[in-house]
């Protein structure tokens, strides 16, 4: 039964720091970027944590990655696709109607 | 450590937790405090202190001009000591200010392309009030109408008429608010002469942005 309540809530945003991650991205402007240090900073995350939850959410293409030079040495960016920007909504979506289920 | 591609921390820390599920009612609540606290970091109002500060500004640093002026029946223009203290608040003000806004920190893309859009217009807002002032002057207007009139709040308007379009923009209305009522008191402050034009402009602007900032702190409250 579980399983099954589980099913419309997509797998890979359904992890409190992906999810987290995910969110924050989308308060952004749609295009607008963050520095991997102020989402670091942000969500408290060690930075081995966080890079292994954006790659899985690279994988997926919900986010885009890029490494620039910005004096000091290499700066990583990220910034939240249209597809992740649209899975967030689903997932917003799902998990809205999931629960209007569980409370009726 | 501004690189991904580090491999020192553990990968078992990420997927700890994964995939032992979690409960409808706890995503959502790590969701709607995910959304508020990137809402408040990076939230576009100005820091309460910033505010505050720039209402000190206006309170303290055009008070100090009205102050040295106060007595005289015919313009000879503020001290020297009063405009120190303007000009000396202001940069303390904007260097705090840069130092607090963090707001936009971090972020780069089309809101950086923003911030330095946004510049140029203040810049360009700016230095066209001043440029004017300067040629009134050359034209042979009076010391009391370009320093005295002009001075302090022309420049004012102009710069508060970007920072208004901008805030209209981000269809922040309480920002567009408080501009427009400085620009407000700052264009009816000029029918009172020298004194009338920085000292109403200095208390008329600080008990705007008293007002803004005692929303801002309710609407901190309340989120």
């Amino acid at each position: 039964m579980t399983t099954n309540t589980f099913e419309p809530l997509d797998p890979l945003i359904h992890v409190p720091a992906r999810l987290r991650i995910l969110v924050t991205l989308a308060a952004l402007n749609e295009g607008d970027t963050l520095s991997f240090t102020r989402l670091q900073n942000m969500l408290d995350l060690t930075p081995g944590n966080l890079i292994t939850h954006l790659r899985k959410l690279e994988d997926a293409r919900y986010l885009r990655s890029k490494k620039t030079w910005d004096g000091n040495g290499l700066a990583t960016t990220v910034t939240l696709t249209t597809r992740g920007r649209a899975a967030l909504e689903a997932y917003t979506e799902a998990l809205r109607s999931l629960l209007s289920g569980l409370a009726s | 450590m501004n690189d991904m591609n580090m491999t020192g921390d553990t990968k078992q820390a990420a997927s700890a937790g994964e995939e032992a599920g979690l409960d409808p009612r706890e995503a959502a609540q790590i969701l709607e405090q995910a959304k508020r606290q990137a809402q408040r970091q990076f939230d576009p109002h100005p820091p309460l202190a910033v505010v505050v500060g720039a209402a000190g500004v206006f309170l303290f640093g055009y008070g100090a001009v009205w102050w040295s002026m106060r007595a005289q029946h015919v313009y000879t223009g503020p001290a020297l000591w009063s405009l120190a203290v303007l000009y000396g608040l202001i940069a303390v003000s904007a260097i705090a200010g840069s130092v607090a806004s963090r707001a936009k920190s971090g972020v780069s893309g089309r809101a950086q392309r923003e911030r330095q859009a946004q510049g140029a217009a203040f810049a360009a807002a700016g230095i066209g009030a001043w440029v004017i002032e300067g040629a009134l002057r050359y034209r042979g207007v009076s010391f009391e109408i370009v320093y005295g009139v002009f001075g302090p709040t022309v420049p004012l308007i102009a710069l508060m008429a970007v920072a208004a379009g901008i805030s209209a923009t981000r269809e922040n209305w309480l920002q567009l608010g408080v501009c427009i009522a400085i620009i407000a008191v700052a264009s009816v402050s000029t029918f009172f002469g020298p004194l009338g034009a920085w000292g109403l402009t200095g208390l008329g602007c600080c008990l705007v942005l008293l007002a803004y900032a005692a929303v801002l702190v309710v609407q901190q409250r309340r989120s």
